[in-house]
């Protein structure tokens, strides 16, 4: 039997209406980057359409009280429109979206999140950094994206997976295909692999100089940038990240309904977790409410929820903050909960103030490019080309 | 004027050879999960297994200089067995339970008699092959000891830079502050799996390259 709400702003419209209004300044600035661009019908139109998304899914956060149900639509969202954003720009650029010899030195490779993970010990060791990007200038440089990603951890932990990651989306779309999973008892100490690659991939870029987990093993090559196949090497690669992608990001997740790529294999995910320690938000378990039904440990996503931290009151050190299992508790018994507050109190000021950082860092990665992908569609279907 | 040189090449690439080393030895450390003082012997064992290969290296070197190393089995072969040497104890480490045996229930066998036992031969084992291993700072070093142009030489230059890369590998006992952590073991088999799969990769690419 489901009880009644943990938050003061469900079901009270005004009171979540209130709530939203600072939102609809953040997403106005977010997704015009301060600069709103309303020169062409399809401009405005893509605006009005992200503004009014974002917008609605903040407020019904709050309306519902459900927080992964509306966050998964926009975490979504933003994968699908990412890659087919980023692609659109790479064929622009390049023409295809392999990138060639030329383009590696001349360190025009957009720097992602992940690489953060394989550049630490070659600093230390060497003072110079192993990937082929550009520093300062440019699309996605090496500085802004390490301020974004210290920042975040500070801030959120690992929340940025759940919140802010533009590959997660995929994933979390495909683990939600079916109703029930087919492959039901994953065992959850797979959530340590990640460590365990963080680990040999941290060490071997340090031996090889070279960011072996973009080299070798990323899925998100299959839809972002690959190196052009020009060897049996590259060929190698090639099968390499098409196969991982269609096994950890597609196949897995829909058959256990997990997030396979980012529970189990994604080294800035194992990263990040480190980071779960040192900020303000976590989720914490009520030990007197829990009626131990476990239905959190089966829909924990991640294997975040395991039976030691059910008695522990907290899930496991790999929460991505997504919610999920708070939506799905009948007890009211999971939520967020500020570090260093009272617990079992104040649940609707904790749950207001995580989300906002948490909403506006997906405002900020998918506002963008969710605008500009309404464009791309309209020209597509206007034109039949993207370009 | 040799030993102090090898030690300041190894003083200043030690941080490389501890990356280089850092894939076999990790793993089995988390794995294992002992104390900081169990630690510090199994860290002892697998540096043990680095001083008989770099030993080893320095008499070859003292004998042939560098014309080795222009050698085609030892440029390509011999790093690419040990490669997989290496790579098929990791993954049976990762794989197989291995009990932990009394020395005395043994005593009757070599590895008794040795006072060794699996899974302790790993670290042994994974230090020599390490210590083989061509990385940039011991090519380095091979190149820097044949100068000496004789035998006594060129090892006391390969121990001198054992000494300086050792010294890197003194903070590695003190994952033994977080053995309680089950997960550490787990983390650490999964490592040794993914470091003998690299191995492996790289051992048969050597050897058929």
């Amino acid at each position: 039997m489901k009880t009644t709400s943990l938050y003061s702003t469900s079901g009270k419209l005004w009171k979540s209406i209130a709530l939203t209004l600072p939102m609809f300044l953040l997403t106005f600035v977010f997704i015009t980057g301060g600069k709103p661009d309303f020169s062409s019908s399809s401009a405005i139109f893509s605006f009005v359409v992200t503004f009014i998304f974002f917008n609605t899914l903040f407020f019904l956060m709050l309306y519902t009280g459900k927080t992964d149900r509306f966050r998964a639509i926009g975490f979504i969202a933003m994968a699908l429109f990412f890659a087919l954003v980023f692609i659109v720009n790479l064929v622009k650029m390049r023409g295809s979206m392999s990138f060639s010899n030329e383009n590696l030195l001349s360190c025009e490779i957009p720097f992602c999140h992940i690489v953060t993970t394989m550049i630490i010990i070659p600093i230390v060791l060497t003072k110079s950094i192993i990937f082929p990007g550009s520093i300062l200038t440019g699309f996605a440089s090496i500085a802004s994206m390490l301020v974004i990603v210290i920042g975040i951890s500070l801030a959120l932990g690992r929340g940025f997976c759940s919140w802010g990651c533009f590959y997660g989306g995929w994933d979390d779309g495909t683990s939600r295909i079916l109703r029930r999973p087919v492959i039901k008892n994953v065992n959850p100490n797979w959530r340590w692999f990640s460590f365990a690659f963080l680990l040999i991939i941290a060490l071997s870029a340090a031996i090889t100089l070279t960011p072996t987990y973009c080299s070798w093993f990323c899925p998100f090559k299959t839809v972002t940038e690959y190196e052009k196949i020009t060897n049996f090497d590259t060929l190698m690669k090639t099968i390499v990240f098409v196969s991982l992608f269609l096994s950890l990001v597609i196949i897995l997740p829909v058959l256990t309904r997990k997030r396979i790529q980012c529970g189990t294999f994604c080294p800035m995910g194992a990263l990040m977790s480190f980071t779960n320690k040192i900020n303000p938000f976590e989720v914490t378990i009520d030990k007197e409410k829990c009626n131990d039904c476990k239905k959190c440990i089966r829909t924990c996503p991640t294997f975040s929820m395991v039976e030691p931290g059910l008695s522990k009151g907290r899930p496991e050190i790999t929460c991505m903050k997504c919610g999920k299992c708070i939506d799905e508790c009948s007890q009211n018994a999971i939520s967020y909960h500020i570090r260093g507050t009272p617990s079992g109190k104040a649940f609707t000021a904790a749950r207001t103030l995580f989300l906002y950082p948490a909403f506006t860092l997906l405002v900020v990665f998918a506002g963008g490019n969710i605008q500009y992908g309404i464009v791309l569609l309209i020209r597509f279907f206007s034109t039949g080309s993207f370009m | 004027m040799h030993s102090s040189e090898g030690f300041l090449l190894g003083l200043s690439t030690g941080a490389v050879c501890l990356a280089t080393c850092g894939p076999v030895l990790i793993p089995y450390l988390l794995a294992e999960s002992n104390a900081v003082v169990k630690n510090f012997l199994e860290v002892g064992l697998f540096l043990s297994g680095r001083l008989v290969a770099y030993v080893l290296t320095g008499v070859i070197t003292g004998i042939a200089g560098t014309l080795f190393l222009q050698n085609h089995v030892f440029q390509g072969f011999v790093p690419g067995i040990i490669d997989v040497i290496l790579s098929l104890s990791l993954l049976a480490y990762a794989f197989f339970r291995f009990r932990h045996v009394c020395p005395g229930e043994t005593s009757n066998q070599l590895a008794g008699r040795l006072g060794l036992h699996w899974p302790e031969a790993i670290p042994l084992l994974g230090g020599f092959a390490s210590g083989l291993n061509f990385c940039p700072p011991f090519i380095l070093a091979i190149a820097q000891a044949s100068a000496s142009g004789n035998i006594a030489g060129s090892v006391i230059y390969f121990v001198a830079f054992f000494a300086g890369t050792s010294l890197y590998f003194i903070p590695l006992p003190f994952i033994g502050f977080f053995r309680r952590k089950q997960s550490l073991t787990i983390i650490g088999k999964f490592a040794a799996i993914i470091a003998g799969l690299y191995f492996l990769y790289k051992g048969i690419f050597i050897i058929f390259h």
